[in-house]
Parts: C-alpha cells; sequence; structure tokens
C-alpha cells in the first residue's frame, strides 16, 4: 500500500472580515510519499491558504489536515513548529533568507534552532550547498548573492533535515527564466535523488512540467485533479 | 490632499495605540519637567524673597552682618543718620519646640515702639501687642500667628517649650496676631517676643541680626543707604531688603544650576523618545508610505504629514505635561525647600505654587519645537524613502553602512580635543569654556558608536554562539547590522551609565577627600555639635555651656569653634575661628602649606590667619598676603600663614583665633568642640559623660571621630540628592530608549521573525532571540558607558570640582559600581525588551512573510 504524506480531508478555510471569504471549500487531497503535486490556479483561488495549512502555518476552520501521519489539529503550535522545522522542507518565491546570517548559516540555522552544534550543522549545511552548486558563495550575506543563489541556498536550506515533504511558492516567480529553469532541474535532481514529495504552487507551466501531478483550484475549490503519465 | 494625509494618520493612531502613547508619554515628560522645574525654581525663589521682603514689613533699607549679627549700638548710628524714619532692631533665631517637632521663627523686636514697620494698613499684618507694657515686662511672653495657635489649639496663657543655648525655655503666650504680613512666613510657625528678652533668653549678648530701616519720605533711599554704608563701617550690609533676597538666590545658585541641567536632561529625554517613536512610526509605515508615494503624494507632502503630526502630538503632550508639571511642582515643594534648609541653611515658607501662564507658553513651544526637532531626521527618511525599494523584498534592503570615516575622524579628534582641554587648560578660563570640555568627550564618543557596535559585535558574536547557539548570533548580527537603530540606545545606555558613574565617582573622590581632610584638619577624639546641620544661625553653644564641656575628666586637649560667614568679593565665604593654638595641637598635620610651628604661633596670637586652598586658587592668594576681613567693627587685616586642603564652603573658607573673633564680632557663641581625649580615655564613657553634662542644659549632637565623618558623608549625600535625580532620570531614559529600539527592532524585523518561524524558529526562541539582542545592545552600550564614565570623571574630578569649588580632589574611580552595573544593565536589558519579545513571539507568521 501507497505511504500518505499528506492527507486533507474536506478542509475549509474561513477568513473572517467585513466580507467572509471562504478560501477553501472543502478540499480533500492524499499525496503519496515521493509525488510532486503542482497546485495551480489564479490569483485567489486558495493556493497559498493551502500550502500555509498543510506546513501548519495556518488552520483550517473545518476538516482534518494529517502530516506523514500525524493529524495537525491534534498538535501544539510548537510541535506543529517542530514539524515544519523537520518534515517539511519550504522554499519561498521571495527566498526568505534571514539577511543578518551568511548562506552557510541560513542552511544551517534550523539544524542548530534544534540544539545542534555550530560546527556540525555548518559542516552539514556546507555540504548540502555544495550539492546545489553553490559551495564558494556560502559565507556570504543575501545581499551579496544573485536571485538564482539566493534561492538554492533557500533550497539547500529545506533540505537540511532531509525533509519527506518540499513545499515550494512559486519557486521561480521571482527569477529570469534561464535561471527558473536551473532551480527546477535542481528540484527535478532533488526529487531523484531523494524521493522527496514535493507540492508546488505555481503559475509556471514548465515548473507544474516537473510534476507527476496537477492540480487546478478555483474558489477554493479542487476543480481539477490529473496525473501525468510517465514517459 | 492634506485631509487624506490626516485620515490616515489619524488611523495610525488608532492602530498604533501604544506607539502613540509613547510619544505623547515622551513629550509629556520632557515638558512636564521642564514646566515643574521652572515652577518649582520660580517659587523657590519668589518664597525667598517673599520671606524676606514679608520679615521686612515696610522697611526701605535693611542693615545686616551675615549670620553673627551685630551690636545693638549700631541702631542709634542707624537712628542718627539723616533721612532715616524709622530704625527697628530684629533678632532672628530658629527654634526647636516641643509643639510636635515644629521649628519656630521667633522675632526679637522692640514691643514698646509701635512696630509701625510691621503694623499698617496695608500689608494687614496686624501685629497688634494688646498690653505692650506686660508684654514687655514678663521676659517670658511670646505672641504667635493665629495660624500656630489654631493648629495646636493654642490660647493666652499658655505655655511653650523651646531650645536655647543655655537650655530649654518656656515661654507664655500673651498675644495672638494674624497670620499675614509677617505672621505669613514659615507656614505662620513664627513668633514675637520683646528684643531684649530675646536677648536674655536665647543668650544672644545685645547682637541683633539685622535692622529694619525706614526712610523719610522724598528723601534719596541710595544716598541714605550710602551715608549709613559709611557710617556703620564695611562688616556691616546696607542693602534693600529685594536685593537682600537676590543675595540669599545667589547661594543657591549651585542648586538652582542642577535644576537647569536636570530641565535639560529631561527635555533631551524628550526629544530622544519623540525622535524614537517617530522612527518607530516610519518603519511600521514604510509600506504605507511606498504606497502613498507611488499614487502619486509628493515627499513634501509625506514630510508634511509626519511634522503636522508632530506638532499634533506636541500640543497634546505638551497640554498634558503642563498638568502633570503643575501635579510634580506641588509634590516636590517640600523636598526643595528641605534642601535649601538643611544644606544651605536658608530657612524659608513652603513656596506657594502659582501657575504662570507665561512658564506654560513657554512649556507648550518648547513641547511643539522639541516634537518638530525630533521628528525633522524620521520625516525626511519617510519622504526620501524609495517606493521602488520599499516594496522589494527585505533580502534587497542592504544593510546600513557601518562606517563613515569623516564621523569617525570628527569623533575620535572631539574626545581627544576635549582631553587635552581638561588636561591643559590653566584655571583662569571661563568655565562654560570649559564646560564644553565634557560635551566635546561626550559628544566625540558618541560620533564612534558605529565603531563601538562594529567592535562589539565581533567580540560578542562568538560568546554569544557558544552560550546561545543560533539565537545568540542573530541577535548579535541584528544589533550590529542597524548602528543606527541600534546607537541611539547604545547611546542612551552610554549616557545613563556615565551620568551614574561619574556622579558617584565625584561623590566618592569628594567623601575621599574631605574623609582625608577631617583625618588631618580634625583630628579630635570627640566632636560636640551644637546642630544637627553643616551650619546653624539660632543653635549655638553659650561660652558657659562650652567651658562646662571643657571642665570635663579626662580632655587633653580642646577647641571651641564658631562657624559662620563673611562676605569676600560678594560671596560668603566661610569664617572659622577656633582656639588656633588647641586646634593645631589636636590637629598637627593640619596645614599643607606654611610653617605649622610659625603658624600655631602667629594665629594663636590673632596675628595671621589660615585659608583653605580653594579661597586661595579662587581669589588667587598665596602665603604671606594680607587677606581683609570684613568684621561689624571694621576691617581685620592678617598675613596668610598657612593653608589646607578644607571642604566646607565652595567659596572658601578662613580660619582665625577665637579670642581675635570675639573681639571684632562682639560673639561668644561656640557650635562645635573638638576634643583630644587623655590616652587611656574611653570615648564611648566620654560621651556618656559630655551627654551627662549636657543634659537638660541645651540640645547636643555628639560624635566619635569616624562618627562625625559618617555624619559628613550623609550631608554630602544630601548635597547631591540632585545628582541622584539625574541620575535616576538618566536610567529612566535608557530604559525607556531600550524599549523603544526593541520595538523598533521588531517592527522593522517582523518579516524575518516570520521567516524565523516558518523554518521552524519556536516562539519561545523568538523571545530568547529578542532578549540576546536587547542584552546585546545593552553590553555594548555598558562598554561604551564604561569609557565615556572614565573620561567623564576626569572631566569632573580635574576640572569641574576646581572651576566650581576650587576643590583639589584625588581621582577615584567608582569600579563597584561599574561592576554592579553589569548585572543591572541586563536586568534592565531584559525587563524593557520583555514586552516587545512578546510581541514578537506571537506574530502571525503567514502576515509577518507576507504572504497575499
Amino acid at each position: 500500500m501507497t505511504e500518505i504524506i499528506v492527507s486533507l480531508d474536506n478542509v475549509c478555510k474561513i477568513f473572517d472580515g467585513a466580507g467572509s471569504v471562504r478560501a477553501l471549500d472543502g478540499v480533500s487531497l492524499d499525496v503519496p510519499r515521493s509525488q510532486r503535486v503542482s497546485v495551480m490556479g489564479p490569483s485567489g483561488s486558495g493556493k497559498s491558504t493551502l500550502l500555509n495549512i498543510i506546513c501548519g502555518l495556518d488552520v483550517p476552520t473545518g476538516g482534518r489536515v494529517m502530516i506523514n501521519g500525524s493529524d495537525l489539529a491534534a498538535m501544539s503550535d510548537d510541535d506543529r513548529t517542530r514539524l515544519r522545522r523537520e518534515q517539511i522542507g519550504m522554499i519561498f518565491q521571495t527566498f526568505n533568507l534571514m539577511p543578518t546570517l551568511s548562506g552557510v548559516e541560513n542552511v544551517a540555522l534550523p539544524l542548530r534552532l534544534c540544539g545542534t552544534g555550530g560546527r556540525e550543522a555548518e559542516d552539514r549545511a556546507a555540504a548540502l550547498l555544495e550539492r546545489v552548486g553553490l559551495s564558494s558563495r556560502g559565507t556570504h550575506r543575501p545581499d551579496e548573492m544573485s536571485g538564482g543563489e539566493r534561492q538554492r541556498v533557500a533550497i539547500a536550506r529545506a533540505l537540511i533535515f532531509d525533509p519527506p515533504l518540499l513545499l515550494a511558492d512559486e519557486p521561480t516567480g521571482n527569477l529570469d527564466s534561464a535561471t527558473g529553469d536551473e532551480i527546477l532541474r535542481l528540484l527535478d535532481d532533488i526529487h531523484d535523488e531523494f524521493g522527496t514529495s514535493m507540492i508546488l504552487v505555481t503559475h509556471n507551466e514548465n515548473a507544474a512540467a516537473i510534476c507527476e501531478r496537477r492540480i487546478e483550484l478555483l474558489d477554493g475549490r479542487i476543480v481539477s485533479d490529473t496525473l501525468r503519465s510517465q514517459g | 490632499m492634506i485631509r487624506a494625509l490626516a485620515m490616515i494618520v489619524l488611523r495610525d493612531w488608532g492602530c498604533h495605540k501604544l506607539r502613540l502613547t509613547l510619544t505623547t508619554a515622551g513629550i509629556a515628560l520632557g515638558v512636564a519637567a521642564f514646566f515643574a522645574i521652572q515652577t518649582t525654581n520660580d517659587a523657590l525663589v519668589g518664597s525667598l524673597n517673599g520671606t524676606i521682603e514679608k520679615l521686612a514689613g515696610k522697611a526701605t533699607l535693611q542693615a545686616a552682618a551675615g549670620n553673627a549679627g551685630f551690636s545693638f549700638d549700631a541702631v542709634k548710628t542707624v537712628r542718627s543718620t539723616p533721612g532715616v524714619k524709622i530704625a527697628e532692631p530684629v533678632t532672628e533665631t530658629l527654634a526647636a519646640t516641643t509643639l510636635g517637632g515644629t521649628r519656630l521663627l521667633i522675632l526679637g523686636l522692640d514691643t514698646a515702639s509701635d512696630l509701625q514697620l510691621y503694623n499698617t494698613a496695608a500689608d494687614r499684618s496686624d501685629l497688634v501687642i494688646k498690653n505692650p507694657l506686660v508684654f514687655a515686662s514678663r521676659k517670658d511672653s511670646v505672641a504667635i500667628t493665629s495660624k500656630l495657635a489654631e493648629r495646636f489649639g493654642l490660647k493666652d496663657g499658655d505655655k511653650i517649650s523651646v531650645e536655647t543655648s543655655s537650655g530649654p525655655a518656656v515661654l507664655t503666650v500673651r498675644g495672638i496676631f494674624a497670620a499675614s504680613g509677617i505672621g505669613d512666613v514659615y507656614d505662620g510657625n513664627v513668633a514675637v517676643m520683646d528684643i531684649y528678652s530675646a536677648w536674655e533668653t536665647f543668650g544672644r549678648g545685645n547682637r541683633i541680626d539685622r535692622i529694619d530701616i525706614s526712610t523719610d519720605n522724598g528723601v534719596d533711599v541710595d544716598a541714605v543707604q550710602k551715608e549709613l554704608a559709611a557710617r556703620l563701617g564695611p562688616g556691616i550690609d546696607v542693602v534693600r531688603p529685594d536685593l537682600r533676597g537676590k543675595s540669599l538666590e545667589n547661594s543657591v545658585t549651585t542648586m538652582h544650576a542642577g535644576f537647569t541641567i536636570l530641565s535639560i536632561v529631561a527635555l533631551m529625554i524628550g526629544v530622544f523618545i519623540i525622535f524614537n517613536s517617530f522612527t518607530i512610526s516610519v518603519n511600521q509605515r514604510w509600506k504605507e508610505i511606498a504606497i502613498l508615494r507611488s499614487i502619486g503624494v509628493e515627499r513634501r507632502g509625506i514630510k508634511l504629514m509626519f511634522l503636522a503630526e508632530a506638532v499634533i502630538l506636541g500640543v497634546i503632550g505638551s497640554c498634558l505635561g503642563i498638568a502633570i508639571g503643575l501635579l510634580i511642582s506641588m509634590a516636590s515643594m517640600g523636598l526643595v525647600t528641605r534642601i535649601t534648609a538643611t544644606v544651605y541653611g536658608i530657612a524659608s515658607s513652603t513656596p506657594e505654587l502659582r501657575f504662570e501662564p507665561a512658564y506654560a507658553a513657554a512649556a507648550l513651544a518648547v513641547g511643539i519645537a522639541s516634537s518638530l526637532i525630533a521628528a525633522w531626521v524620521p520625516a525626511r527618511a519617510a519622504a526620501s524613502l524609495d517606493p521602488a525599494a520599499a516594496l522589494r523584498n527585505i533580502e534587497t534592503r542592504r544593510s546600513e553602512p557601518r562606517m563613515n570615516r569623516l564621523r569617525l575622524a570628527v569623533g575620535a579628534l572631539l574626545v581627544a580635543a576635549g582631553l587635552l582641554g581638561v588636561r591643559a587648560t590653566p584655571p583662569g578660563i571661563d568655565s562654560y569654556i570649559q564646560a564644553t570640555y565634557s560635551f566635546m568627550i561626550q559628544f566625540g564618543m558618541i560620533m564612534l558608536l558605529p565603531i563601538i557596535i562594529s567592535a562589539g559585535g565581533r567580540v560578542l558574536r562568538p560568546v554569544m554562539d557558544r552560550l546561545f547557539g543560533a539565537e545568540g548570533v542573530i541577535a548579535v548580527e541584528t544589533m550590529a547590522r542597524s548602528p543606527r537603530r541600534t546607537a541611539a540606545t547604545v547611546g542612551a545606555i552610554m549616557i545613563g551609565l556615565t551620568f551614574a558613574i561619574s556622579n558617584a565617582s565625584l561623590i566618592q573622590s569628594l567623601k575621599l577627600a574631605i574623609d582625608q581632610s577631617l583625618d588631618k584638619a580634625l583630628a579630635a577624639d570627640i566632636v560636640i555639635t551644637s546642630s544637627d546641620q553643616l551650619s546653624s544661625r539660632s543653635n549655638h553653644f553659650s561660652d558657659a555651656s562650652a567651658a562646662a564641656i571643657a571642665s570635663l575628666d579626662g580632655i587633653e586637649a580642646v577647641d571651641r569653634i564658631r562657624v559662620t560667614t563673611t562676605k569676600m568679593n560678594d560671596r560668603e565665604v566661610a569664617l572659622l575661628a577656633h582656639d588656633m593654638g588647641e586646634f593645631f595641637r589636636i590637629s598637627p598635620d593640619l596645614l599643607d602649606s606654611g610653617d605649622p610651628v610659625r603658624a600655631r604661633e602667629l594665629t594663636s596670637r590673632g596675628e595671621g590667619v589660615v585659608i583653605s586652598n580653594n579661597l586661595a586658587f579662587r581669589s588667587n592668594l598665596k602665603l604671606g598676603d594680607a587677606l581683609t576681613i570684613r568684621s561689624p567693627k571694621g576691617d581685620v587685616v592678617l598675613p596668610i600663614v598657612g593653608m589646607l586642603d578644607y571642604y566646607r564652603s565652595e567659596h572658601g573658607t578662613i580660619f582665625l583665633e577665637r579670642s581675635l573673633y570675639r573681639r571684632y564680632w562682639d560673639d561668644a557663641d561656640v557650635d562645635y568642640i573638638f576634643i583630644d581625649l587623655k590616652p587611656g580615655t574611653d570615648r564611648e564613657a566620654f560621651k556618656s559623660q559630655a551627654a551627662a553634662a549636657l543634659a537638660g542644659t541645651r540640645q547636643a549632637f555628639i560624635y566619635t571621630h569616624e562618627e562625625y565623618k559618617q555624619f559628613a558623608g550623609g550631608v554630602i549625600d544630601r548635597f547631591f540628592l540632585l545628582m541622584y535625580m539625574q541620575t535616576i532620570i538618566a536610567i529612566i531614559v535608557a530604559a525607556i530608549g531600550l524599549v523603544n529600539t526593541m520595538l523598533i527592532s521588531v517592527a522593522e524585523r517582523k518579516r524575518e521573525i516570520g521567516i524565523f518561524r516558518a523554518i521552524g524558529g519556536l516562539r519561545r526562541q523568538v523571545v530568547k532571540m529578542v532578549l540576546l539582542e536587547a542584552v546585546a545592545i545593552s553590553l555594548v552600550g555598558f562598554a561604551a558607558g564604561a569609557v565615556t564614565s572614565l573620561l567623564n570623571t576626569y572631566f569632573l574630578i580635574n576640572t569641574a570640582a576646581k572651576v566650581v569649588a576650587g576643590f583639589r580632589l584625588p581621582f577615584h574611580f567608582s569600579f563597584w559600581l561599574l561592576g554592579l552595573a553589569v548585572p543591572a544593565v541586563i536586568a534592565m536589558a531584559m525587563i524593557s525588551a520583555w514586552f516587545p519579545a512578546r510581541g514578537a513571539a506571537r506574530l502571525e507568521v503567514a502576515d509577518a512573510i507576507g504572504y497575499e
């Protein structure tokens, strides 16, 4: 039986405000281990809300979310944070690196946050930076790096715990097409190497193309869920 | 557009109530301190002048001769002077009573006269004694104010016990007068006795404290004043009562200067808080500003928006500050009156507080101007914000430039120039010029803050990494990479510590100097004083009481001292009349310069004087110079035969033979008795013996040498009360600065904290990170403060003490306080950062990292 890494059951998210907005409306989704899923849809369709709920940054108004067998609703904020740190790698469109830390320190940060010693964490970070092709730029700070370099650092950081799940929000959205393609190739290689499940929120067809499965959202509902034949 | 921008500002206030409160509080605090200090000072000066004027009644001139008083014979001279209509002799005695510890100002007046000067329809003092003959014939008669009578339920025939120099005396109430005019001073704690009875009761011989003079209508008062001065001689001053008030005002100039500095410090605090608050505002609203710019609001509009906000907050904060200031004034009146009374020996009525519209207007203007000045830089920063850059990601916001070589060079140059000034300036240079050295050193250090922060970051990074892991590293890096934000707080901590440590060092140095001086100049085993204050106008031992003490068993040597003042170059110089031979016997190492054997010989014969080094320094005197001392019987001119470090008066001290003093001042009173005991005599046993000898006769304070040194230390602490207040204010500023900086830090790093949380940072790790940043800032502030306080202590001891008082002090740096400051600063940092840290931990991660 295929191991399910992400399981959403009838998940709803309603934002209360002047007029309440139903960002997710009864979304159910199972992502097996090693599967890559692209999530597409127009602005406001609920893509980012879906990602936030999967990584535990946000809590659903209704429904159930299971990550690697753990029910997020039953977890405390600290437990969700630990889950995010150790079992989910996150890649953002805007890279979201700590501006005060060097590349190596950024990559090592999640390890250090759970108590790993500085030397050990940075050795591991340096190895990962080498893996993403950035060994020579590890001592530089984000403001001294190009967009592509920053995204490589962000990918290395996401992989520091060798997580079973990678979440990427428009990973090529802030990059030129050539650099974007390089990043997609890197993600493809990582999948091949580590067997990591990936959920990619994207508008980019090229990004969607590296995924086996494609989900389309509209007004908070899954309107299309297709599996691409492996070829 | 203005209305639209105003609406945005108002909405922003609604969303950021804490920042709004901090800003308004900043303005209110500064204005309150400014207004309170001006109002209190005004009330104090008004009270001093009012007391003098009320006591003077209708007098147009007064003749007085310092604390010692002068002979009644002068009254005849005054009365015989053309142009003088009335001349009333007056004695003033401030006596302790049994009326709940109340001190009573007992005026000795010639009650047989019609007391016209104090009893006119104009001042409604109603000083009417029903039966002057009975009143004058009974020596225990006293008239009291109706206020005092009401307060203690006293009526005609009731008894009041008062302390006199020959023991307690019982007075009988034989008159009650209205608490207005002269009865209105000292909260109505005033009594009138017949002058002859007062002389006898208080052992004043026939000495009087002043003569109140009324001149004939139409005469030239100045001409009468000159004539009186010529007839009375140099030892007696003839002044208009209002100028006498001015003279007292001059005596409290040090305190006034302290108040002014306090007021400036408070305003600086206000400006600092407002600056920080507006910086927070700009940082919180950078995205909003970018949006406004991108939809067409000009740079000018953005700047105006912030400046207009500053003006509005300035008005609100100032009004609040004026109200708070008035309350502070009311609360501090008692304290100020106590300082003037206990430290300066000037008693006045409890100042009457008045709301002065002119001060309120000035405070309002100062508040608005401070707001505008403080908001100027943040407003300019907001206006010059590049909208495109402002909307970009945080990684593209480059760290602030850390070093500006010109700034560093100017900073280093200022510190060096300030130190050179302290080291090399000759004493004659203007005190204001010398005061700038401290400013140069501190301002130079402020300019060097970026390099200090950078160096601090380099030192702290590995330490914090080892001790606190990634949170420690991020904390240090955040501090070091934002020197603009960090410098304000590091600067506040630096200045706060500089105030605290250099003031404490100065006080310690002064205490050390006084300690050494007391060991040399007061080597007596026992010190007996007639008052618990450094100098008292009314509490003295009579010659007989002093002689009784001198005849006790076990005494090797006894020196009786009268402590008073004399005018020299318009300043009140301390005049200490000793039994000089005994003085030298008790304190053989007395002199710093001069031949002690010759000095003892000459001074004990009344043929020479010894002076303090600060008098020599201030008046440019040297050994062998002839010193002219004004006395009621004419000038006393004596050669200076010795000098010593002595710290009783910032204006200087003169030591002369007591028998000479008695001859020229007609004053046999004694204030201090120094006693050297025979070897083997037990000090405590002697103290008991002396206390028993004085028991029931009069109040006395008996100390061993060490106890007296402790008492002197206490007086110094009271004198420096204002400095302690400044220190407390400086510490409050530093704490507010830290809260502000941490709020800014959290506001600026909202997204960064969001990322930290998104990649797995726990809430408590966010708290830890923010607290550690505050600790890092405080440690760098501590390091900068340690260096600056060392330099400022050098200035205070080497320059300020000499300029202000001519004192030569040993250099003493308060390392123990510096050591204590480390945990204190860290604790203050943690407490100040707690609230911002909690706020940071509660950030909504998705919002913070800028998802849609």
